[in-house]
């Protein structure tokens, strides 16, 4: 059997996989009525999200994103814990999954400090607004506000055209002012690539804007981290994806403690998630050679088009 | 000379450091994690709030949960030293130090930065520090 005809037939089996997970799972887990949730076993919920946010684990890595924006829209969706606990846990895995990836990522050059922490420094700030302006509003309009987010996110990954590294003239002046610029080495072609960036100014305006809704929503922001550094500001693809793990690090990790303050942190469901996740994340890596990365891409974003409708309806009540 | 050293001539010094801390933090804080929840769950030792009841009221806004059950959160956990031998209370000790771990990260960054003479980062990293310490510190909410 070829390889190709290999990659096409496990692509197949985690489709059916995916798809079945998330039609079926509805089924027994979703529509979760107070009563219903409390005859179950608090130790079945603990095993199914631990399972649940697994094979989110594997799918995110597959897909090139981050395994925080699918956990809140599509727990929330399915399980009967209220969405602050969700998106309390959601900031959680998000941080803990850039935490393990940074290190080696680090070492490579491919995060990049100087790039990451101004644009951090403005998201921490609008994070924590967005986090105290989330858990301020009615569950419903988060709900529904969320619902909006997610069909963007989904659109956006099917028009977006990353750029491996783009061609960039000039840098801008207040690039240089910050000193951002860097080389990697780029192991596919045994080379060094410099790179250096413009757009500055929208760029942090932008992580400012990205900071607020990963606080609102308790989501990751991978997902509109790395358009902006690769499309807007110019950064090659593996330094934008690497270095969107470390702001993700530090906005995640001054929106949660606005989280835990509302008591909206609770470990009984936040760290069977964050394990899930982790350790589908390592599997999931281990996959990524074997697998049709175009179609996993495709089925996320189909689990995002179905999440992103239910909580829709959830939050105008249908 | 090797690709791995090729690498590291090209990366600067403080984000060395900052890898090497982050790692640190990180394996001490899977490990906390997973030694928390087990403690947690298994009740190895005794819980300020009984796990039955958060699973009875986490259909609940937090603020609901917290005005029903009276569940202490941020830094009024460890309100005494007695309550750190409560499962609960470790297992969220154990987020806590998550959400810590890139506050050391930084702290060593903003030194790191200051030896090399770059007083801008040093002033971006600091600044950051201050931001998470403030979060951190319960003051904003």
């Amino acid at each position: 059997m070829s390889s190709a005809t290999r990659k096409i037939l496990v692509s197949c089996a985690a489709t059916s996989g995916a798809l079945a997970f998330l039609f079926i799972a509805p089924n027994i887990v979703c529509a979760v009525p107070p009563h219903v949730a409390e005859q179950t076993a608090w130790w079945v919920w603990m095993i199914l999200l631990f399972a649940f946010s697994f094979v989110l684990g594997i799918f995110s890595v597959l897909a090139g994103v981050g395994g925080g924006v699918l956990f809140v829209p599509i727990v929330s969706g399915f399980f009967p814990f209220h969405l602050d606990f969700i998106r309390g846990a959601g900031l959680l895995v998000a941080l803990s999954g850039a935490l393990s990836a940074g290190p080696p990522l680090m070492r490579k050059g491919l995060a990049d400090l100087k790039l990451g922490l101004p644009m951090a420094l403005v998201g921490s700030i609008s994070s924590i607004a967005g986090a105290l302006a989330g858990l301020a509003m009615p569950a419903n309009v988060v709900q529904l506000l969320l619902g909006v987010a997610i069909m963007f996110i989904a659109a956006l990954m099917i028009k977006s055209r990353a750029y491996g590294t783009p061609d960039l003239k000039e840098p801008d002046a207040l690039s240089k002012m910050l000193q951002i610029s860097g080389i990697y080495h780029e192991e596919s072609t045994k080379s060094d690539v410099s790179w250096q960036i413009h757009r500055t100014p929208l760029g942090l305006f932008l992580f400012m804007i990205i900071g607020f809704i990963g606080g609102m929503f308790g989501m990751g922001a991978g997902w509109a981290n790395v358009p902006v550094f690769n499309m807007l500001m110019g950064v090659p693809l593996k330094v934008a994806v690497a270095t969107s793990g470390l702001v993700l690090s530090i906005n995640g990790a001054a929106a949660a403690w606005v989280y835990i303050f509302k008591g909206a942190v609770v470990p009984l469901i936040a760290v069977p998630a964050i394990g899930g996740i982790m350790l589908g994340s390592k599997i999931g890596a281990k996959l990524l050679t074997k697998v049709n990365t175009r179609s996993v891409r495709m089925i996320v974003i189909v689990m995002l088009v179905v999440a992103g409708l239910r909580s829709l309806l959830k939050g105008l009540g249908i | 000379m090797s690709d791995k050293e090729k690498i590291s001539q090209n990366i600067d010094k403080v984000q060395l450091v900052y890898a090497r801390v982050l790692e640190m933090v990180s394996y001490v804080g899977i490990a906390f994690l997973a030694a928390g929840y087990l403690v947690y769950v298994l009740q190895l030792l005794p819980l300020s709030v009984p796990i039955d009841a958060i699973a009875g009221n986490w259909h609940l806004k937090a603020s609901e949960m917290q005005q029903k059950l009276h569940t202490p959160a941020g830094w009024s956990i460890v309100s005494s030293p007695a309550e750190l031998f409560k499962g609960d209370v470790v297992s969220n000790l154990s987020i806590y130090y998550l959400a810590m771990a890139t506050l050391a990260c930084l702290g060593f960054a903003s030194v790191t930065f200051y030896r090399e003479k770059n007083y801008l980062y040093t002033t971006i990293a600091v600044l950051q520090v201050v931001v998470l310490l403030v979060a951190a510190s319960g003051l904003i909410q």
